[in-house]
């Protein structure tokens, strides 16, 4: 797994010229890191994280994931890298309320083909996994918000991505589950897998292994 | 196909949540479903009935009859229309030998039958054994009349048994009861079995011989051309000449079937030449081209089945608008949604298959809510009202809710490709 930007810049329409979140951002993560990205609100943080996991793309320069040049992939072969090497835990958690916690985990697996046993089988152990043993049949109405985001975290973890891209997660948390939250993902990262994180907290980006700072669009050294 | 199964899925799961919207997408498509199967059970009732009309008429009808209208600048050029006697008949079956039936029949009407002490009203009829060659739609029971009948003028009949009248309302009932004359005659014959008895009609003795059951209504081809011909007592024409039930002038109408429609010009060329000759002038004549008047019939029949047959396409576009509508709020509805399964590997192709899907299942039960309505409708309402039940054939419902399943997925192409091309991160972003 490897990330390699070169003067990624990405502007917004909006008024004349446009509004420009980052201005020329380059940087490489390699497999394995912890990185976190830190920065003032509006600072091009979640829209860096957004354009690292191919959910939107840069409007000049140059992103390659895993050797890939994204700006030539097609829309089938990014929603593929997203289903198979990408995991996204977002600070809103971002779970369909309608299905339970088993179902939003077996989302990802659904997409990528599996079948209905196989699914919920592997589904429960991750569920498991993240500590919440019984609460499979719970819809995210009725878990709480650490829970939620334990759900969010399995379901990221579905297709055992290579990385782990995580946008202020601990954001709409109380300072229990924040820890533990960030826990688990140092744990995640411990067993290999990258974890890129969007960060506010000054304690979370100080036990980051590395930190990318970003003001007004650009890296601050 | 495990990805059609859980959109089938998420469709139910969706359908479920806004149950009101998916109640009136579906009555939507249904209304187009409900026209589409009364009008293609018209249309074909139609054909069907064209087709046993021609069974009955042959397929080259012809009836001569004596022509009253004709214009004369004043009332002393008039000329009385000479008549179409038997003689001529005989006359005109010798020089057409090769055609399938020449008819000649006369109606004498209100003959007062006396049987068993009672006495009733009814209608005679003269005919010939050919007669038997176009009404083959009753059941016979005995013999017909024969052409030792004719010769030697025998006092010999056969009655007309009426079949149950079709369902109809109070007022044709209640017009039946005042205007049918011979209402006692046929309870005579229903619950009577006459065959072989004798009758007396305007006081000359006949031997009923035959019984001609009528068939059920459902089953008479001849409501296109309206009645043909109230028949109730048929006997030979020659004995009701001879025994002056029908006076000396009194001209025949001759039905005619020529056997082959091939040569249907010809034999018209040849029939008013024989009249031009015999009469010195056509115009005394009318000769009437019965599958021309079918052929009239069906196609009026056919136009109004395709103006209701636009109305129903029409009913199955505005459901398809509707579909469309319903399948676009929902999209914006859901654009989160769309964003989170994005993110998490869904591809366009996965989106685009989840609203088409979504909207296939909307049109598939409107189709099917539909064909059951046009089902209830077209039979068990109809008859209920008062009205001649549709005939619906078992693919008409299939083909509808096809078209309705069809008018779905044409109608969610859109509002899906919408879905589909709806930026990742900008759908996340929406509240």
């Amino acid at each position: 797994m490897s990330i390699r930007c070169v003067d990624l810049i990405k502007t917004y329409e909006g008024g004349k010229a446009g509004w420009p979140a980052l201005r020329g951002v380059s940087f490489e993560i390699k497999a394995g890191e912890f990185v976190a990205v830190t920065g003032h609100s509006g600072c091009g943080k979640s829209t860096l994280l957004n354009i690292i996991g191919l959910l939107d793309e840069p409007t000049a320069g140059q992103y390659e994931f895993n050797g890939r040049n994204v700006l030539s992939m097609s829309d089938q072969e990014r929603s593929g890298a997203r289903l198979g090497e990408i995991g996204f835990v977002f600070q809103a958690f971002h779970l369909l309320n309608r299905l339970s916690a088993l179902g939003n985990v077996c989302l990802p697996l659904m997409y990528a083909g599996a079948d209905s046993a196989e699914m919920k089988e592997r589904a429960a152990a991750l569920l498991h996994k993240v500590g919440l043993k019984g609460k499979e049949r719970k819809t995210p109405l009725e878990l709480s918000g650490g829970e939620r985001q334990r759900v969010a975290i399995a379901r990221a973890l579905a297709n055992s991505p290579k990385l782990l891209l995580a946008d202020e997660p601990t954001g709409n948390l109380d300072s229990v589950s924040s820890r533990e939250i960030v826990d688990m993902l140092f744990g995640l990262n411990a067993e290999g897998i990258t974890v890129v994180m969007v960060t506010h907290d000054k304690e979370i980006s100080a036990r980051a292994r590395r930190n990318i700072r970003l003001r007004d669009g650009r890296l601050e050294e | 196909m495990r990805a059609l199964l859980n959109a089938v899925k998420t469709g139910f799961a969706e359908i479920w949540a806004h149950k009101m919207r998916s109640v009136l997408s579906f009555l939507a498509i249904a209304a187009g479903s409900v026209v589409f199967i009364d009008a293609f059970s018209a249309i074909f009732a139609t054909y069907d009935r064209l087709e046993k009309q021609k069974e009955v008429s042959g397929m080259a009808r012809l009836k001569i009859t004596q022509n009253y209208s004709q214009t004369y600048a004043s009332p002393d050029d008039y000329v009385a229309p000479p008549a179409f006697t038997y003689d001529d008949v005989v006359s005109f079956r010798e020089k057409m030998p090769e055609f399938y039936m020449v008819s000649p029949e006369v109606k004498d009407w209100h003959d007062v039958v006396e049987y068993d002490g009672r006495r009733m009203v009814t209608n005679l009829m003269g005919v010939t054994p050919e007669w038997i060659k176009r009404d083959f739609v009753y059941k016979l029971r005995g013999r017909f009349i024969d052409w030792h009948d004719i010769e030697n003028k025998l006092r010999v009949c056969v009655l007309m048994r009426k079949s149950a009248p079709p369902p109809t309302n109070g007022f044709f009932k209640s017009m039946m009861k005042k205007w049918n004359f011979t209402q006692g005659f046929d309870t005579l014959v229903a619950h009577n079995d006459l065959l072989g008895k004798t009758l007396k009609i305007e006081g000359f003795t006949f031997t009923v011989v035959g019984i001609l059951e009528e068939l059920p209504y459902s089953k008479r081809p001849n409501i296109i051309l309206g009645s043909s011909g109230d028949y109730k007592v048929l006997a030979p024409l020659t004995t009701l000449s001879h025994f002056n039930f029908i006076s000396p002038g009194q001209s025949l109408d001759v039905s005619i079937d020529t056997g082959d429609e091939k040569t249907f010009d010809e034999s018209l060329r040849r029939i008013k030449n024989f009249l031009k000759i015999r009469y010195g002038d056509d115009e005394f004549f009318i000769i009437e081209n019965q599958l021309e008047l079918i052929r009239e019939r069906i196609g009026d029949s056919i136009k109004a089945s395709l103006v209701t047959i636009s109305l129903g396409m029409l009913a199955f576009i505005a459901g398809g608008i509707g579909i469309m509508n319903v399948t676009l709020a929902t999209v914006f509805a859901r654009t989160k949604e769309i964003g989170i399964r994005r993110a998490i590997g869904a591809s366009r192709g996965d989106i685009m298959l989840q609203f088409i899907v979504e909207a296939v299942m909307l049109g598939l039960i409107g189709g099917v809510l539909g064909s059951a309505i046009g089902w209830l409708w077209g039979g068990p309402v109809k008859i209920m009202v008062g009205m001649d039940p549709s005939d619906i054939k078992a693919w008409m419902p299939l083909v509808s809710v096809f078209i309705a399943v069809l008018t779905a997925f044409v109608f969610a192409i859109y509002p899906a490709w919408v879905a589909a091309g709806l930026k990742p991160a900008d759908a996340l972003r929406a509240e």
